[in-house]
């Protein structure tokens, strides 16, 4: 299984929360910047997306993956550092490059998110939560 | 047991109540009961009450199901909820109303009497609420109501514990009120005052008729005239109430 397979019901989850037409959803695109989702909606996505494919997304877990071996190395101040970037960078591997902005604010991860970023959760936590989201 | 508000939206929606077997609980579940919801009941531990309500209940064709939960066990409010979903796929109406008293003067409080009461009152809110909120996001809809009291708002003495936990809850209450919104998910309390059950007897019998003289109304309050508050909000009548905290208590706080 691929974030092929899993994609179209992600994208029908994605649609449906966000109000959007299917077609409308780009795999690349950016949930917040393209689609206007709020937190609300990605609670609502996850919630749906864990019913939809019987799995259990821990709360936070993007973030705490993408620190993973950094520890305080990742951030300073709320920001992240150089090696948090790269790290968040690697992790986030679906994200175009344009979008990441040095000394961006940890609280602004969720602005990178993209329906692609879903489907590897998804992929990952079928699989048992085991492999990194990394593409 | 008969219905309260004619067409009131109530029919057919599930509803769940903590603490349902006695008291407040109990008369809110049969009102919501015989407006026509699919009520399921939260209790702890008297299990021969809960027995007789569901079996009261399903004597006059209504549909009550009682399950045993302690809400200060967040894993056990998320089990009872999923069994909730597996039966109904939704949840319409979510009345958080368990809830404990340990009054006692501040420097004699035992940590148990704190920590029970935050744990019960507070914490159970946030635990059963945290798992029914996602369900009414994903519907765009729902109606949460908080049994809060007079005491969130009115001093008394040896209710400090109480006291907070219920301004904790009204507090909660606009809160959440504020953060469900865009989903169509109404956020009200209702706040009681001095209410003739089983829970407030020792309350009323020691403050006797210096209290009684207090309540604007003269008399204390029944579970049938809170539980027809909750009902209302719950129904379409109070579709445009959001985010407030809805005294029932004739008058005791302002006296």
């Amino acid at each position: 299984m691929n974030t092929d397979t899993i994609y179209p019901k992600v994208r029908e989850i994605i649609a449906d929360v966000l109000a959007f037409e299917e077609s409308e959803i780009q795999r690349d695109g950016s949930l917040v910047d393209d689609y206007s989702a709020e937190s609300i909606d990605f609670l609502d996505l996850v919630y749906q997306l864990e019913r939809e494919f019987k799995i259990k997304v821990p709360r936070g877990m993007i973030e705490q993956e993408a620190r993973r071996g950094l520890s305080e190395d990742f951030e300073e101040h709320g920001r992240l550092t150089d090696k948090g970037l790269e790290h968040l960078k690697t992790y986030l591997s679906e994200v175009p490059e344009d979008r990441f902005t040095p000394r961006m604010q940890v609280s602004l991860i969720p602005t990178l998110f993209t329906p692609e970023t879903f489907c590897k959760i998804v992929l990952r936590e079928m699989e048992g939560g085991e492999q990194a989201a990394s593409g | 047991m008969g219905m309260i508000f004619r067409d009131s939206g109530i029919a057919g929606r599930t509803a769940i109540v903590t603490g349902g077997g006695r008291g407040i609980g109990r008369e809110i579940v049969k009102v919501l009961a015989a407006e026509g919801a699919d009520v399921t009941f939260f209790y702890l531990n008297n299990r021969g009450a809960a027995e007789a309500l569901q079996a009261e209940c399903g004597a006059s064709g209504f549909n009550v199901t009682a399950l045993p939960v302690d809400v200060r066990n967040a894993e056990d409010c998320g089990r009872a909820v999923e069994s909730v979903l597996g039966r109904t796929d939704r949840i319409d109406i979510l009345v958080n109303n368990a809830g404990v008293l340990r009054d006692n003067l501040l420097p004699a409080f035992t940590e148990d009497e704190i920590s029970d009461v935050l744990a019960t009152n507070v914490l159970g809110v946030f635990h059963i609420t945290g798992v029914v909120a996602p369900v009414m996001i994903r519907q765009r809809g729902g109606a949460i109501i908080n049994i809060s009291s007079v005491s969130g708002e009115k001093g008394g003495k040896g209710q400090t514990n109480y006291a907070a936990s219920k301004g904790a809850i009204n507090a909660f209450t606009r809160a959440l009120a504020v953060e469900l919104a865009p989903r169509k998910i109404r956020v009200n309390a209702v706040a009681p005052g001095l209410i003739d059950t089983d829970m407030s007897r020792e309350v009323r019998e020691l403050a006797g008729d210096q209290v009684l003289d207090r309540i604007l109304l003269g008399r204390y309050g029944t579970p049938a005239e809170v539980a027809s508050v909750v009902c209302f909000l719950a129904s379409r009548y109070g579709e445009y109430i959001n985010g407030e905290i809805i005294h029932v208590d004739g008058g005791f706080k302002m006296a």
